[in-house]
């Protein structure tokens, strides 16, 4: 057995036992992992490099506790209660058209963004509770909202996976838009009929209406919605307008919108506001610190190295499997993306490059779902209130077959589908 | 004292000794690393010189001339544009401790991107130093970063759009110098560098520019030299010259459309003729095994060597003998030498001459130490 894969086997192991034998919460379990797997690859106890990965993902965390802070606020306001108001009485008489609506929504601040966790803590947080009253079981609205966060963080004009490829290639950013809309779109749309066949059943309009808090639209008006229409505004105008808008980061634009808040609806404690969010954001701010150190043991050992020579030394006809099932089992499409995406995109030189990228960021993506981090599932359970974030990831499991089956077909037929956009 | 008021304290404090040890790691970055320029220098200059804003800070670094006082080209050599890369460095820091300049001028920045030699990349296991034994004795040289230092810039935009030409990427690039290209002087701290460099370039009337890089070894434009459409004449010459020494190098024009890089913007922003050049790094590789100091100066990876073997694609490595950094930083001064040949056959009225520069084989078998001080 060579030293990486008994490596590999120290820092899943240790990670399984502390989360479902130790109880410990899951960033714990991954930073307990990674030093152990240190001691194991011969290297001690690496403090430099435990703590530098355990910031590696520092901007992320910045956003997530921002964008809770962010959504406390228009919870508090009664801004997110009157949208859902609106949302169910206008749209209840089309409950097809509503849910790839609110799929697309959902999708809409990753589309601009390129962060998956935005679309479960802003758009996805806005709709949920309509979901929920109208009779969609808890765990299908979680994994409604972590499917719909992976299609908006690859789908364009915004994908970081497709530019951190491009960087380790130098592939300038140029062409993308096609084939990240055919991998993203139908995949949306069938995933929200998928949904709404299976788990929207007939509702009653009053008994739903009677479930949701109600509205105080009439007696703040519309102000009430300058937070939401703030945040969002930025993140267009950043985007659109960056010669002219400077780009304050999302985390700052969060906070705004969060300071916006006060005079527009209800009365609201910032400070038990962001206590709250903290108390919330803490296990998976936890996990994004945890993550870090995992993946940086896991290079400084040469598990990572291991793990994409294995992939690449597959026999061609097992290599679409594999990608399919190794990149997402990375648990992180930003890391499956620089690991995996650069030496994959030369493996299929001559094919259709840029379809080919699009393709395996779509599989990367679905790295954000999976354990160990679980980082969708468990996003969306605190939206939804399901503590069981691998029920959610089996509510997603058809979605996601069907999301790897795209990928797959895009890489398999990048020429031809090249040729035709 | 409630059980989990204790908990807390003692978690505080664990993090706290934890910091407090791994900040004395990180700050030890900080110490420049000592470069002993050859008799032949005639200044010691910053960047700062060309872009005020950047004095006193960490991009502030050090520009060494050396002048022959005789007519000639001006040849601007950079090395550690990307830290991470430690031949491009190495090269231009063999050039600064050894090279006599006979007619013309050489100026030499070995560590072009000076903040990025003060951290190393998240998540890639970097060592932060490795050494080179010399004759008198083993010296000690900080490996670095692909960017800048995010304490210098910070936060990273979630896409960079580069100036002026708006292309976006990846907003970890926003702190890459080589894709800050023209550069602006009220720019960000890496813009602002990129400015610094250009201004140089422009206020020195630099006739040719080396900008010394590495890659992984899966990358195709490995062992080429990428060049402006403008120089493609003289980058074919060399690599006829090198080919006839037995070294192959590929050249490759600068695409038009991938803007931000030194071979596409001082060309396009001043007359100089730029040459960039790569060579094979395994640390740089993501199918590399286990990374460490070894790895950067033997360049010796197990994984590549497998993947070599496996021929999925095209990668650069000798499985035999790995890509160890002395014969990375032998192509990078053969790369330079057969260049300023083809320079000098191309405009015989300002030709460069100098000498003290050991040869391709030279560095293979004395190694990089018998050439530092």
């Amino acid at each position: 057995m060579s030293n990486e894969l008994l490596v590999l086997i120290v820092l899943l192991v240790t990670f399984a036992a502390g989360v479902f034998v130790l109880k410990l919460p899951s960033g714990v379990a991954l930073a307990l992992s990674a030093l152990l797997g240190a001691i194991a690859g011969g290297e001690g106890i690496p403090i430099r490099h435990l703590v530098e990965g355990s910031i590696a993902f520092l901007d992320p965390i910045l956003i997530v506790f921002t964008a809770m802070v962010f959504m406390k606020v228009v919870n508090a306001t009664g801004a997110l209660a009157s949208i859902n108001f609106a949302i169910i009485t206008r749209m209840h008489k089309y409950p097809t058209l509503l849910i790839i609506l609110m799929v697309f929504f959902i999708m809409f601040p990753g589309m601009l963004t390129g962060i998956s966790s935005t679309c479960i803590l802003t758009t996805g947080a806005l709709v949920a509770p309509a979901l929920l009253a109208m009779g969609m079981p808890i765990p299908a609205v979680g994994a409604l909202l972590a499917m719909s966060a992976v299609f908006g963080m690859i789908a364009p004009p915004i994908n970081l996976p497709v530019m951190i490829i491009g960087g380790g290639v130098d592939m300038p950013y140029i062409g993308f838009e096609k084939p990240l809309i055919l991998a993203t779109f139908p995949a949306a749309i069938i995933t929200a009929l998928y949904f709404r066949i299976r788990y929207l059943r007939k509702f009653d309009i009053a008994q739903v209406l009677a479930k949701l808090p109600p509205t105080v639209l009439p007696k703040y008006g519309y102000k009430m919605f300058i937070p939401i229409l703030f945040v969002i505004g930025m993140m267009i105008a950043t985007r659109v307008l960056a010669k002219y808008i400077p780009d304050i980061g999302i985390p700052l634009i969060f906070l705004i919108g969060a300071l916006l808040g006060f005079g527009t609806g209800e009365k609201f404690k910032l400070d038990k506001m962001i206590k709250e969010a903290l108390h919330d954001s803490l296990p998976i701010l936890a996990i994004l610190v945890g993550v870090g150190m995992f993946v940086q043991i896991m290079t400084l050992t040469g598990v990572r190295g291991f793990i994409a020579t294995s992939l690449l030394d597959l026999p061609q006809g097992l290599l679409y499997p594999a990608i399919a099932i190794i990149m997402p089992a990375f648990g992180s499409a930003f890391t499956a993306s620089s690991v995996f995406g650069v030496p994959l995109v030369y493996a299929f030189l001559g094919t259709n490059e840029i379809v080919v990228t699009s393709a395996l960021t779509l599989i990367a993506g679905v790295g954000d779902l999976m354990p160990p981090p679980l980082l969708l599932p468990i996003f969306a359970g605190q939206i939804v209130g399901e503590k069981n974030n691998f029920t959610i990831l089996k509510y997603c499991a058809v979605p996601i077959i069907l999301t790897l089956t795209i990928g797959v077909l895009m890489i398999m037929y990048a020429r031809e589908i090249g040729a035709f956009l | 004292m409630k059980r989990h008021v204790l908990v807390a304290i003692f978690l505080l404090l664990s993090v706290v000794t934890l910091t407090g040890i791994a900040s004395a790691d990180f700050l030890r970055m900080y110490t420049a690393d000592i470069v002993h320029p050859s008799d032949a220098a005639t200044k010691k200059s910053s960047l700062s010189e060309y872009c005020p804003s950047l004095k006193g800070t960490s991009a502030d670094t050090p520009v060494y001339y050396f002048d022959s006082k005789r007519p000639g080209a001006t040849v601007l050599v950079l090395g550690g544009t990307h830290p991470n890369e430690a031949a491009g460095f190495m090269a231009a820091l063999l050039l600064t401790e050894n090279i006599t300049v006979d007619s013309g001028k050489f100026i030499i920045i070995p560590q072009a991107c000076g903040s990025g030699f003060t951290c190393t990349d998240p998540l890639e296991g970097l060592p932060d130093f490795y050494t080179i034994k010399t004759t008198n004795g083993t010296r000690k040289f900080r490996f670095g970063s692909r960017v800048s230092n995010p304490l210098d810039q910070w936060p990273d935009p979630l896409v960079y759009m580069h100036y002026p030409s708006g292309q976006s990427l990846s907003g970890f690039e926003t702190r890459n110098l080589n894709r800050s290209y023209p550069g602006r002087i009220d720019g960000n701290f890496s813009e602002q560098a990129g400015y610094a460099i250009l201004e140089l370039i422009k206020k020195e009337h630099v006739d040719v520019a080396f900008d010394l890089h590495e890659a992984a070894p899966e990358i195709p434009i490995i062992n080429a030299i990428i060049t402006h459409e403008r120089c493609k004449d003289i980058g074919a010459s060399a690599i006829l010259e090198l080919e006839l020494n037995s070294l192959t190098y590929a050249l490759e024009i600068s695409p038009k459309n991938f803007h931000g890089l030194s071979h596409r913007e001082w060309g396009d922003s001043s007359s100089v003729q730029p040459f960039l050049m790569e060579t094979s790094n395994p640390i740089q590789g993501r199918l590399r095994g286990k990374t460490n100091a070894e790895l950067v100066t033997g360049g010796v990876d197990k994984f590549y060597a497998q993947a070599v073997k496996s021929a999925k694609f095209r990668i650069t490595y000798d499985s035999a003998n790995g890509y160890p950094l002395k014969v990375r930083v032998a192509r990078h001064i053969a790369g330079i030498q057969a260049i300023l040949t083809a320079y000098n056959e191309t405009f015989p009225d300002k030709k460069i001459y100098f000498s003290n520069i050991p040869s391709y084989d030279d560095i293979n078998t004395k190694g990089i130490g018998n050439f530092l001080k």
